[in-house]
């Protein structure tokens, strides 16, 4: 009897103690992604600059089921607010009813989870809007080969991410959309395949597009690892970048360079920090009970050789 | 009867319809027929040949450029296999080339870069407060170099004197060595390398260390005491210890081989791609073992060849390259190769059963 009051005494001591800081869980879907590690960066930096917010972040190496158990795990030890890099985004229902039921606010950062639409009050959704990267890139490719005199036909090949992936999706939808307006439907795309975001891939694949011998002006890639690996395999084969427009997305450190060497065109600012950021306010606020805005938008920025000075530092 | 007549007191006469096929050959034989089928589809389809200059861009009757991807393209993950290949013949299983590559590839490349990035201090830069940047090509080699040597020396100590099985061994291997990959850098990629390791994996230079690795390794196998011990260790291992040899020892050299090559094929990657990423050969431990099978590579130990496995990569990089060629999807790629694999294995069960039959 004395024991098991002993045991309650440590058992309120230590919640009294968590209780005072505000007990954050972060799933996200994966460590070893370039811009997700800039995001969960962004997220450790604001709230080591909070007062008393404590971040768990835990890795789902990509596997659905896992990320619930992690999920779970994080509403049996009591924190006051979820934040989940969803592995696939059409498998948030479960994670949504499970926060809901424990009565714990939960914020999706970075991917749109499917039932975005019919969020809890207490959970929200911290992005970019997908329909303004691939738009942004695959315009002004467009105006570029305008401008080179391409106005009456030009042919180029997409490279997209990882089929699974909602960003990958929507972004190589986004292309195609842009390619109907009569604008810039003097581009016709030669071929589309995924190189699933990386850049080893790519490499590949540009060489073996390249090994058929058509001809092309132009290459949209989905993220900027991928425009990396085919401006790679182009320069292998003596082909000017002069000559090639290609398109990337998130204005990584290494497409900044690439950019600057003359060799990247155009790629587009993805706020990796600021997602970060804004998740972790969304979660605070959420735990405070105040109004949440339950869609929060962080914009893409075009970035091209002209501003990209200002993206160097960025992610 | 009178066959048993034939063949003598000790049966050792040659019989002309007991005499097999090499398995390479049957590999072989496969891979023009793939090429034969690509080659038919893309006259029917594309209206341009797969392997020939059926453009005339080119000086030679082939599409050099196709060539060259279709082995440049699989040149990487050979490597690898080569080291795969020696495990398997000695009835294990490597699991961990991957994840080894990851972490060989983030590790080597820390001591590959730059300073300056066009007068900027490199972005990425590991070891700058330390100020190891510019350093000489040999730093990151020997590094990497050393990172498969202990990663594939575990590896063998495990498997040669633990005694448990290589599937586990390797597996847990493959969990850490991904965890060293991801923590080196926290998941922050490692770009920019010295201009000297970026020529390592340039142009068809993988291809070169690929062909130079497979021609020693398949000497060393075929004519040396090492190949002959290995092959000992994986038709029977009771019998291999009962004729003096010591199993231990060899598994952790094997092993180590192993481990060696595939860090051979981080730094290739990491020099080829000019960046390490911890997520570098995710998967490449199955593909590798993919190429051996597919070059008839028995998993039960004791058969196969290294021109089995290098054929098998072949196989590999022709159909990467023919469904592109074809502007087919990759999930049909996907598809064929999984039936590749297992109909390989599936035809060489059916080959050995005859075999066995006859004799």
């Amino acid at each position: 009897m004395k024991k098991t009051l002993i045991a309650a005494g440590f058992a309120s001591a230590l919640l009294g103690s968590t209780a005072m800081a505000q007990q954050i869980g972060v799933s996200m879907s994966r460590f070893d992604d370039n811009f997700l590690t800039v995001l969960r960066n962004g997220m450790e930096e604001y709230a080591a600059g909070l007062d008393g917010v404590d971040l768990q972040i835990e890795d789902a190496q990509d596997d659905v089921a896992r990320q619930l158990d992690q999920i779970n795990n994080f509403i049996a030890s009591g924190v006051d607010a979820i934040i989940v890099n969803a592995v696939d985004t059409s498998a948030t229902e479960a994670m949504s009813a499970a926060a809901e039921g424990a009565g714990v606010p939960l914020v999706y950062v970075n991917r749109e989870p499917i039932n975005v639409d019919t969020l809890p009050d207490n959970q929200a959704f911290v992005a970019s809007n997908e329909i303004e990267s691939g738009t942004l890139a695959a315009f002004e490719a467009c105006k570029m080969l305008r401008a080179q005199g391409l106005g009456n036909g030009a042919r180029g090949y997409m490279l997209m991410g990882q089929l699974s992936n909602q960003a990958a999706v929507q972004r190589s939808i986004d292309v195609r959309d842009i390619l109907g307006t009569s604008m810039c439907n003097f581009i016709t795309l030669i071929d589309e395949q995924t190189a699933n975001w990386s850049r080893d891939e790519a490499q590949d694949l540009m060489t073996n597009w390249l090994s058929s011998g058509e001809e092309f002006h132009v290459v949209f890639s989905n993220n900027d690892e991928m425009a990396i690996g085919a401006i790679q395999a182009l320069k292998a084969a003596g082909i000017s970048m002069d000559d090639v427009v290609v398109t990337g997305v998130d204005a990584t450190q290494d497409a900044l360079v690439s950019m600057s060497q003359g060799d990247l065109d155009v790629t587009v600012f993805q706020d990796a920090a600021g997602q970060g950021s804004g998740s972790i306010e969304a979660a605070i606020a959420l735990v405070n009970g105040e109004d949440v805005d339950q869609k929060v938008y962080i914009p893409f920025q075009l970035v091209t050789p002209a501003n990209m000075a200002d993206f160097m530092s960025a992610n | 009867m009178a066959d048993q007549a034939a063949h003598g007191v000790g049966g050792l006469k040659y019989d002309h319809s007991k005499r097999q096929r090499p398995a390479e050959l049957n590999v072989l034989i496969a891979l023009f027929l793939i090429v034969a089928v690509f080659e038919l589809l893309g006259f029917l389809i594309m209206d341009q040949s797969f392997l020939f200059d059926s453009a005339g861009r080119f000086d030679s009757i082939f599409n050099e450029q196709r060539l060259q991807i279709i082995i440049l393209q699989v040149a990487i993950v050979g490597i690898i296999a080569l080291g795969v290949t020696q495990v398997i013949i000695t009835g294990g299983i490597d699991l961990s080339s991957g994840s080894i590559v990851g972490a060989t590839a983030m590790i080597a490349m820390s001591f590959a870069q730059v300073a300056e990035v066009n007068g900027f201090p490199n972005p990425k830069g590991v070891f700058m407060e330390q100020g190891w940047v510019d350093l000489p090509v040999i730093v990151p080699i020997v590094v990497g170099l050393l990172c498969g040597l202990v990663a594939g020396g575990i590896n063998g100590l495990l498997v040669g004197y633990t005694k448990i099985p290589p599937f586990i061994a390797t597996l847990g291997m493959m969990v850490s060595a991904r965890g060293v990959a991801k923590w080196w850098t926290e998941g922050q990629p490692v770009s920019f390398p010295t201009e000297s390791y970026a020529a390592i994996g340039a142009g068809m230079n993988p291809v070169i260390i690929f062909l130079v690795l497979a021609i020693l390794f398949h000497l060393v196998m075929r004519y040396t005491v090492y190949g002959k011990h290995t092959y000992a260790i994986g038709s029977n291992e009771a019998a291999a210890r009962m004729s003096g040899i010591n199993v231990q020892r060899h598994l952790v050299l094997v092993y180590t081989i192993a481990g060696v090559l595939a860090a051979v094929a981080a730094i290739v990657l990491s020099s080829k791609n000019l960046t390490a990423q911890s997520g570098m050969g995710v998967m490449y431990e199955l593909d590798a073992i993919a190429m051996a099978v597919i070059g008839g590579i028995s998993l039960q130990g004791g058969r196969g060849s290294i021109v089995g496995t290098v054929i098998g990569a072949l196989i590999f990089g022709v159909i990467i390259s023919g469904f592109t060629f074809l502007r087919l999807d990759a999930f049909y790629q996907e598809m064929v190769k999984g039936a590749i694999i297992v109909g390989a294995v599936v035809l060489d069960q059916y080959r050995q059963r005859k075999a066995a039959a006859r004799a």
